[in-house]
């Protein structure tokens, strides 16, 4: 069967970053004015192109795409012939209406894998459309990329996009996230998580056999989770568990019939809510009335953040109140692949070098299955 | 008259999951050995040069251990009776076990009756809820089931990484009863060594039990193949050293070797030792000759090192990558899946059997062919082999 590929650039991503501003969002114009040129189209055609080189069947696939420099040219440039366009923008310069409008035809077309190249504001203004439908796949381009939709470069992206048509790939979670744009100008920096896309990820394998492996499914590795994270809920009966944000907390959560908050973090005791999509002060109530209390985490975006980003609830006030030794990491070995180191960024810089001078932290894969995994802070 | 709904087919599900398996090409196609397993084998009607098997000294073939087995068949009968708990314990069991623990240089030794059997019913029983078990990323399926089976949490260290495993002690040590660190004597993929030396020492530090599965490394490394114990010069300082008979040995069994303390704990506890039925005496007979020949004719692993010396320098002569193996097992890294396999089925056909190994066991791009060198095989076999191995290479572009 034919696999249909959308494929959609943003002409206008990127172009902040390359004149000192940071993000293209309502400053296009500025970015202009002080010599911006576009990116993107030459980041797709770079992705093409190393596509191209290593698929042989790439001729069995159909491109669905969008007109100009949203897509058509860039295919037009690298000689892939195989293509309709079905949306087509009015203006000469483009905008998140574009994408968005693009978004919803190209849905209509049944596609197998969205590949775009822009930005996270691009990836935000496609999710906002796509929302898990279809799978995404993002060739890096814009200023910032914290959302876990990227390769790391052209070449990670061809070749993701290769393994992918090659069925060799599987769905996984990938967050999408959002940054103040206005507040990041100013100097301060608020990375909330946004909401929790498809991506495709590498599958984990399990041992059946001598000389013999099977892939399973995200789901049947978050099964797993859920049965540990299980099993830590009946061993700590008395202690308040912190649900904290993004895909792999919340199927955990809904595997164990636990109200969940995808982009906040939830109190749970005893399996019951007892705060819902809590902040820091809310925390720190809670505290008071439960002293013994775990965080149970997951890394969050490109950068796989676990504290800082996505989580900010957890303040160095309440994450020294909780104690290190009781926050629980949970990934599947697929998210890990992606993002295999870990990393902090509390606003603490001493809380940090806490964890970043042990350097590693467990983070458990499995049931009862857990293994190293380096640690940082946040280099930016 | 009542009729009867049925409401479920009990069987349906066996037809559809193989038919499952022949639609993604993924079900296992066995090749049929008409002769013993023999330097030159007669595999699927075709004579063949065996580089593919685990008798590594062609033991199975030894005039020794056949006459062993058949005195011991018509000495003892057929079979044992019984499960060794009962009365399946047969004088010819203990004297196995009495040689091979003067083998191995151990206080004591005890036969299961398979490797797996000993991994299974031993690793559930070391260690339990609230106890963890530390392994390499790479070991062998035998013992993740094992683990799997027990209760205990499981941590893994990067392969051969001592920097990784120290990191997953410091943090073990704060929290379970018991730590249990198991690893691969030698990894059957790549070939390559376990530093056993080095894990002993850490173990050492933390108070971890330390557990080998040195199957690939019996009767191939150390002093007169005497295993990784003796590889390492600490014979009596890994806790628990596993292997098997159905290796280089030539015959069929699960072994540990350690303290008398171990040995009365696993025979005792161990499920698969106390639920199924002991070696038929044929087995033990071969298996007592096997140990015998290890210990006076020496001659066999040293063919099997020059043997493997010979065909890995040729291998690379012609332009081959080798990869990192440090035993037997050798490598042929061919890169693309599709191609080690394809290269898999015109060796065959051309008269050398010998598999691929492709992704997931390894990286995409490090399919090969895993070569396992065998000390029946002539010179003359080799220069065949390499012959091919030098004349299909080229054809398929890997040289």
């Amino acid at each position: 069967m034919t696999v249909q590929i959308g494929f959609l650039v943003n002409p206008i991503a990127g172009m902040g970053g390359r004149v000192g501003l940071k993000g293209t969002d309502g400053v296009l114009k500025k970015a202009v004015m002080l010599g911006a040129k576009p990116v993107t189209p030459q980041k797709a055609e770079e992705m093409l192109r190393e596509f191209c080189a290593i698929s042989a069947n790439h001729r069995d696939l159909q491109w669905i795409t969008c007109g100009g420099d949203m897509g058509n040219n860039e295919l037009e440039a690298v000689g892939i012939k195989n293509k309709q366009v079905v949306y087509s923008p009015s203006g000469n310069t483009t905008s998140a209406d574009d994408t968005k409008n693009a978004c919803k035809k190209l849905l209509e077309h049944h596609i197998d894998l969205l590949v775009f190249c822009g930005g996270d504001g691009t990836t935000r203004d496609i999710f906002t459309i796509v929302d898990k439908k279809i799978p995404l796949l993002g060739i890096p381009a814009g200023v910032k990329m914290h959302s876990g939709v990227f390769g790391i470069n052209t070449t990670a992206a061809a070749k993701m996009l290769h393994e992918f048509i090659n069925e060799r790939l599987t769905i996984g979670d990938a967050e999408i996230m959002d940054l103040d744009e206005e507040l990041y100008r100013r100097g301060e920096w608020k990375v909330r998580l946004f909401g929790v896309a498809k991506g495709i990820v590498e599958p984990t394998y399990i041992q059946v056999g001598k000389a013999c492996f099977e892939s399973v499914s995200d789901d049947e590795v978050k099964d797993e989770l859920a049965e540990h994270i299980n099993d830590e809920l009946e061993k700590h009966p008395g202690w308040l568990f912190l649900f904290c944000s993004g895909g792999t907390i919340d199927y955990i959560a809904k595997k164990l019939n636990i109200q969940h908050t995808l982009l906040g973090i939830d109190a749970i005791y005893q399996k019951q809510l007892v705060g819902k999509d809590v902040n820091e002060k809310q925390i720190l109530t809670l505290l008071k009335k439960y002293p013994k209390t775990k965080i149970l985490l997951s890394p969050i975006g490109a950068q796989g953040f676990i504290l800082g980003r996505g989580n900010l609830q957890l303040s160095p006030a309440v994450i020294n109140k909780i104690g290190v030794d009781n926050i629980i990491v949970v990934a599947t070995p697929s998210k890990l692949m992606h993002t295999p180191i870990l990393r902090v960024d509390t606003g603490d810089k001493k809380l940090d070098r806490l964890f970043t001078t042990q350097g590693y932290l467990m983070v458990v894969i499995g049931y009862r299955l857990s293994r190293v995994v380096k640690l940082q802070t946040n280099s930016f | 008259m009542m009729t009867q709904i049925t409401k479920r087919n009990a069987n349906k599900f066996l037809k559809d999951e193989y038919d499952d398996l022949v639609k993604n090409h993924i079900e296992w196609n066995i090749r049929v050995l008409e002769s013993g397993s023999k330097p030159h084998s007669i595999v699927n009607g075709k004579e063949v040069i065996m580089m593919c098997s685990n008798n590594y000294l062609n033991l199975s073939n030894h005039p020794r251990l056949i006459k062993g087995s058949i005195e011991a068949a018509k000495k003892y009968g057929a079979g044992s009776g019984s499960v060794r708990a009962i009365a399946g314990t047969l004088q010819i069991h203990t004297e196995v076990e009495k040689r091979l623990a003067r083998f191995k240089r151990t206080e004591s030794a005890l036969i299961y009756q398979t490797g797996f059997a000993a991994n299974a019913g031993l690793i559930p029983q070391l260690v339990s809820d609230g106890d963890i078990v530390i392994s390499d990323k790479l070991n062998h399926g035998s013992i993740i089931d094992g683990v799997r089976l027990s209760k205990a949490e499981r941590a893994v260290y990067e392969h051969r990484d001592m920097s990784d495993l120290e990191k997953v002690l410091k943090d073990a040590d704060k929290k379970y009863r018991r730590i249990l660190i198991i690893t691969d004597g030698v990894f059957s993929m790549d070939g390559d060594i376990a530093p056993m030396d080095k894990i002993v020492k850490l173990a050492n530090e933390y108070g971890a039990m330390t557990y080998v599965d040195d199957a690939h490394g019996e009767g191939v490394i150390g002093p007169d193949g005497r295993g990784i114990g003796a590889h390492f010069h600490i014979e009596g300082k890994i806790d628990v050293e596993m292997g098997t008979f159905s290796k280089a040995f030539g015959v069929v069994g699960g072994l540990i070797a350690g303290s008398q303390d171990l040995i009365n704990f696993a025979y005792n506890k161990s499920r698969t030792w106390l639920l199924s039925g002991s070696h038929p005496p044929a087995v033990s007979g071969a298996q007592l000759a096997a140990i015998d020949v290890l210990e006076t004719e020496p001659e066999h692993v040293k063919r099997l090192w020059d043997n493997t010396k010979y065909f890995k320098n040729e291998l690379k002569s012609l332009g081959f990558n080798t990869g990192e193996s440090e035993t037997p097992i050798t490598p042929v890294i061919v890169g693309d899946s599709g191609k080690a396999k394809e290269l898999s089925n015109q060796l065959f056909d051309e008269g050398v059997f010998a598999l691929p190994i492709v992704f997931p066991m390894v990286a995409r791009d490090k399919a090969r062919i895993r070569t396992m060198m065998n000390a029946g095989l002539t010179q003359k076999d080799l220069d065949f082999a390499l012959d091919k191995f030098e004349k299909l290479g080229k054809q398929l572009s890997i040289i």
